[in-house]
């Protein structure tokens, strides 16, 4: 190769380079990290960003020249050199990669390994996922809708599912871990930052999926103390409020008196104009039924989605609070 | 076995009266397929009631059992067993006298044919209408996914249109259209007379409509259609409705399909090479498709086997991934990745085969390292049956597994960039054509590398930790599958169009596509990364308002990106009728199929080739890939199969 296409090519490659490092640096590509875990895991995104914009950029310079310089004429005919080969160009270009993706290799397991370490006092919170909500239970028995911890302590989360694979994962603190029935997976964060981020299923669960949401809330030590030692209060309100939160009715489900405006299930709040259409006995019985049996009445319009789990799931007492609470507050 | 004559191929012969009816073809289907349906209706019924279990008519028992036979049905009506049922018979074997060999009018590619390049022409049709019709899916979904909230589809079609997009995509056009282009141009690279097994061939080809029949109907039936995501993860698809069972089945057919071909393409390759033409004497194509039916041969059993699983869990009530059963729930994806892994290098190595005949010969130049890219072809065949579960590193699978899969993950990208380079020092110094096929070459090489590179990110499991399940996800198999495999599609088409119908596309039309799908590919796929990495999951009708305008604006996009594709079905449609008469060798290339007439004669080669040297001497004085002069013998009789 001669020196002048060397030096051109580098000037390419160059350039190529400083476009992407501008574009991996204008644009904030990752959410503002508020676990140590994150922090480690953007470290790792950061190195591999690096060697891949060298990659990348040789390549385009290579591309970008070949376009440039060895464009044929409309008329030329000729063939271009029969070079076959250059053992020692593909020793190269075989050992040069295999290097940087085992640099890569190592960072990541170096990572992973401090990322999976819940230290010798974590705190440890049961997630449980179902179709459409989530619940995590504190150690001292009491359960939420949402997460609440604290800055600074290693939490380690025992997650699991009541019905098919969910997801659980926090942007911000990078952490993710699929909720399997009947198995029992961790993860461990231990935030950095305090806020409020939410709290997404990322594993295709059925149709309220897009609205199986929550949230995490990250305190201060000293916030999370006074947090546990109001026992994390069931939510004020009739006790049927609290198995409609419990259950994630209002993933699907709109209804006023709870706030829910979930709008894949029928809408809850007419629920006696539903009853009456349905004519299949009185409300409470017909709202008991949809319940535990959903498949025995469909409303028109809907697909047939509801959960067939709540029956087994719910005792019988929590369910006729549900009832009641939903036939008093429905139109 | 008797020869017979080849000057005149005899028309098939016109069948009169009632024999209308019992010959094989349409009028046979249309009374063969309503008859093995009502087999598969009459029999479940018959012993449901016979044994009083109820309810006698049980839907999902129905149509698995009908999805089975109908098929059946239609392929005996069309002919596809016409020979082996004959043979099975025991009567005396009928002369072969090719009537079912080539095409004489366009009736031709309606029936069960047994002319490789016939098959591959049908084989890319009926591919290119899925395509489009998969294109369609996504575009209604991006529609909806325009602004956050609920517009047009309630979630149970939303998760339908993304269930169906994908597979039809993948199992009904990019696996199906490389098996297509290797149909057609595989036997004339060889130099031979055609595939080994001519009605296998044409049998896998009837498959492909009723696997893609099979899931276009499972999205309209009762109840609703497939709705789990193209991976169908269990336990959430055993309990989808009815449409499920058709998405299972009809990933069967067209299982069925593939692994047939990718049979055909080993033996044909092992067994019919022409004289001369040993193993490091082939194009890469070739080799391409012969690792990537190796691929096939071992690997999709194994979807087929997971589909089967969740059926029986579903219909049978067995419990293969029924956790409250004693199922073990992530053995389905242990078993689906197993295949759907090596799936990716499936959609993959025959666009690298593409890729390396076109840049070698738009560039002039002798392929570079051509050894070592045929090994790096089988390294990936290797290594790719040991880096699946790195689409499981967030499902909780046995931790110790991870760091090893994503070691095997970054090696394979060590081949695969043995590959992107040797393209580039292919061209490099060449004499460099601009035509559409070399746009859309290096097109798939820029795309490919933002793929390639995405990957690396993936396979560093605490990446991929934080970007599973994301848009990031759906960015990178965009770049792969788009900016990689759909990219090598349309650089064959182009490529071989001439061959394959003998006449030439409109250069300027051509162009005019390869650069409104580069850009509007980019403009639609590219801002993933961004929304996916910020915290936007995958398959979602409803999202944070905050990605509204990113999410718009690749809406928009993609509209422009389905826009792009009228183009190219103009110029296709018209060129084909109307396009100016091409050459035999337009590209002047040394592979064996642009020595022989475009289109070629019905048994390909008047002259069997013998091979002499390499097929990418370009710019070697004097060099040749193969001589002509022994006049070919006439085709037997009963022969193959």
């Amino acid at each position: 190769m001669r020196r002048g296409s060397l030096i051109q090519l580098t000037a390419i490659a160059l350039v190529a380079g400083a476009i992407c490092t501008a574009v991996a640096l204008a644009i904030p590509w990752l959410p503002v990290d508020a676990g140590k875990e994150a922090h480690r895991i953007h470290f790792v995104f950061w190195f591999t960003t690096i060697i891949c914009i060298g990659v990348f950029s040789v390549v385009a310079a290579v591309l970008i020249y070949s376009v440039w310089k060895f464009r044929a004429g409309p008329d030329d005919d000729s063939d271009g050199p029969p070079v076959h080969g250059h053992t020692g160009i593909e020793i190269a270009w075989t050992a040069v990669p295999a290097v940087l993706v085992t640099a890569i290799s190592i960072v990541s397991a170096i990572v992973l390994a401090q990322n999976g370490d819940a230290g010798s006092n974590p705190l440890i919170i049961k997630v449980t996922a179902q179709q459409f909500a989530w619940t995590f239970t504190y150690p001292d028995g009491t359960t939420q809708g949402s997460l609440t911890i604290p800055e600074g302590r290693h939490t380690k989360l025992d997650i699991t599912s009541k019905d098919v694979i969910h997801s659980f994962w926090v942007p911000q603190l990078s952490q993710k871990q699929d909720a399997v029935p009947g198995q029992h997976n961790f993860l461990v964060i231990t935030p950095t930052r305090t806020g409020t981020f939410p709290v997404i299923c990322t594993e295709l669960c059925g149709l309220g999926h897009s609205v199986m949401r929550s949230h995490v809330t990250i305190m201060t030590a000293a916030g999370f103390a006074a947090f546990q030692r109001s026992g994390g209060k069931a939510p004020a309100g009739p006790p049927g409020l609290a198995v409609f939160q419990q259950n994630g009715c209002g993933g699907c489900h709109t209804f006023k008196p709870a706030a829910a405006t979930g709008n894949v299930g029928p809408d809850l709040d007419k629920l006696k104009q539903f009853a009456a259409q349905a004519g299949r006995g009185p409300l409470a019985a017909f709202i008991k039924e949809s319940i535990v049996t959903p498949a025995a009445y469909v409303a028109p319009g809907f697909p047939e989605g509801m959960p067939h789990i709540y029956g087994s799931q719910i005792p019988a007492g929590k369910l006729d609070q549900l009832v009641q609470y939903l036939a008093a507050g429905s139109k | 076995m008797t020869s017979l004559e080849v000057t005149d191929h005899h028309a098939p012969p016109v069948p009169i009266g009632l024999r209308r009816l019992t010959a094989p073809g349409w009028l046979r289907v249309l009374w063969v397929t309503p008859l093995f349906f009502g087999i598969g209706l009459g029999l479940p019924v018959l012993v449901r009631w016979l044994a009083g279990w109820q309810p006698v008519w049980k839907g999902s028992v129905l149509v698995t059992i009908e999805l089975v036979t109908t098929p059946i049905g239609f392929l005996a009506g069309i002919g596809g067993f016409d020979y082996w049922a004959h043979y099975a018979s025991g009567r005396p074997t009928r002369p072969e006298d090719h009537s079912g060999h080539g095409a004489r009018s366009w009736r031709d590619y309606f029936r069960v044919n047994t002319d490789h390049k016939v098959i591959g022409i049908q084989y890319l049709v009926t591919t290119i209408i899925f395509f489009c019709i998969g294109g369609l899916l996504a575009m209604l979904f991006r529609a909806e996914l325009a602004q956050p909230g609920d517009q047009y589809f309630n979630p149970q079609t939303f998760n339908v249109l993304i269930s169906n997009h994908a597979a039809l995509m993948i199992f009904l056009f990019v696996i199906p259209a490389f098996a297509g282009l290797g149909n057609y141009v595989i036997p004339l690279m060889l130099g031979a007379a055609d595939m080994a097994f001519p009605r296998l061939n044409a049998l896998s080809f009837w498959l492909l409509p009723i696997a893609g029949t099979m899931l276009l109907v499972g999205m309209v039936v009762p109840g609703g259609g497939p709705s789990a995501g193209w991976t169908c993860y269990a336990p959430l698809c055993s309990h989808q409705p009815l449409g499920q069972v058709f998405f299972n089945m009809g990933v069967q057919w067209a299982g069925a399909s593939s692994i047939m071909t990718a049979l055909n393409f080993l033996v044909t390759i092992i067994t019919m090479r022409a004289p001369g033409m040993t193993f490091w004497r082939m194009p890469l194509l070739v080799w391409a498709n012969f690792t990537t039916s190796m691929l096939v041969v071992i690997a999709t059993p194994f979807i087929a086997g997971s589909q089967f699983f969740v059926l029986f869990d579903r219909v049978l009530h067995t419990n293969f991934f029924e956790a409250s059963g004693g199922g073990y729930v992530l053995g389905y994806q242990h078993i689906f990745w197993f295949y759907s892994h090596p799936a990716v290098y499936i959609m993959m190595l025959p666009g690298f085969g593409i890729i390396s005949e076109v840049i070698s010969v738009m560039s002039r130049k002798p392929i570079f390292g051509y050894r070592l890219m045929a090994l790096s072809l089988m390294a990936i065949l290797v290594l790719g049956f040991s880096v699946w579960a790195h689409h499981m590193f967030v499902a909780g699978m046995a931790g110790w597994l991870r760091v090893p899969m994503m070691v095997t993950s970054m090696v394979i990208a060590v081949p695969t960039g043995i590959k992107i380079f040797s393209w580039l020092a292919t061209m490099w110094e060449g004499r460099i054509r601009f035509s559409t096929p070399m746009l859309f070459a290096l097109g798939f090489l820029s795309m490919f590398v933002i793929g390639g590179l995405s990957g690396i990110y993936l396979a560093s499991v605490p990446i991929d930790i934080h970007a599973s399940d994301t848009y990031f996800i759906v960015a990178h198999i965009h770049y792969v599958l788009f900016g990689g495999s759909v990219f090598t599609i349309f650089c064959g088409i182009y490529y071989w169009f001439p061959k394959m119908t003998g006449r030439m596309y409109d250069e300027r039309l051509g162009q005019l596509h390869f650069w409104l799908t580069f850009i509007g590919f980019n403009l639609t796929f590219f801002p993933m990364h961004y929304i996916g990495l910020q915290g936007m999951p995958r398959r979602v009708a409803d999202y944070a308002g905050r990605f509204a305008d990113i999410n718009l604006f690749i809406s928009i996009a993609s509209f422009g990106l389905g826009a792009s594709t009228l183009v190219f079905l103009y110029n296709m449609i018209r060129s084909w009728a109307h396009g100016p008469i091409a050459e035999g060798n337009p590209w002047r290339s040394m592979t064996l199929e642009w020595q022989v007439s475009s289109p070629p004669p019905v048994f390909n080669f008047d002259e069997i080739p013998q091979v002499v040297g390499s097929p990418y001497e370009y710019g070697v004085p004097g060099a040749r890939h193969a001589i002509f002069g022994t006049p070919a013998p006439e085709p037997v009789a009963g022969a193959a199969d």
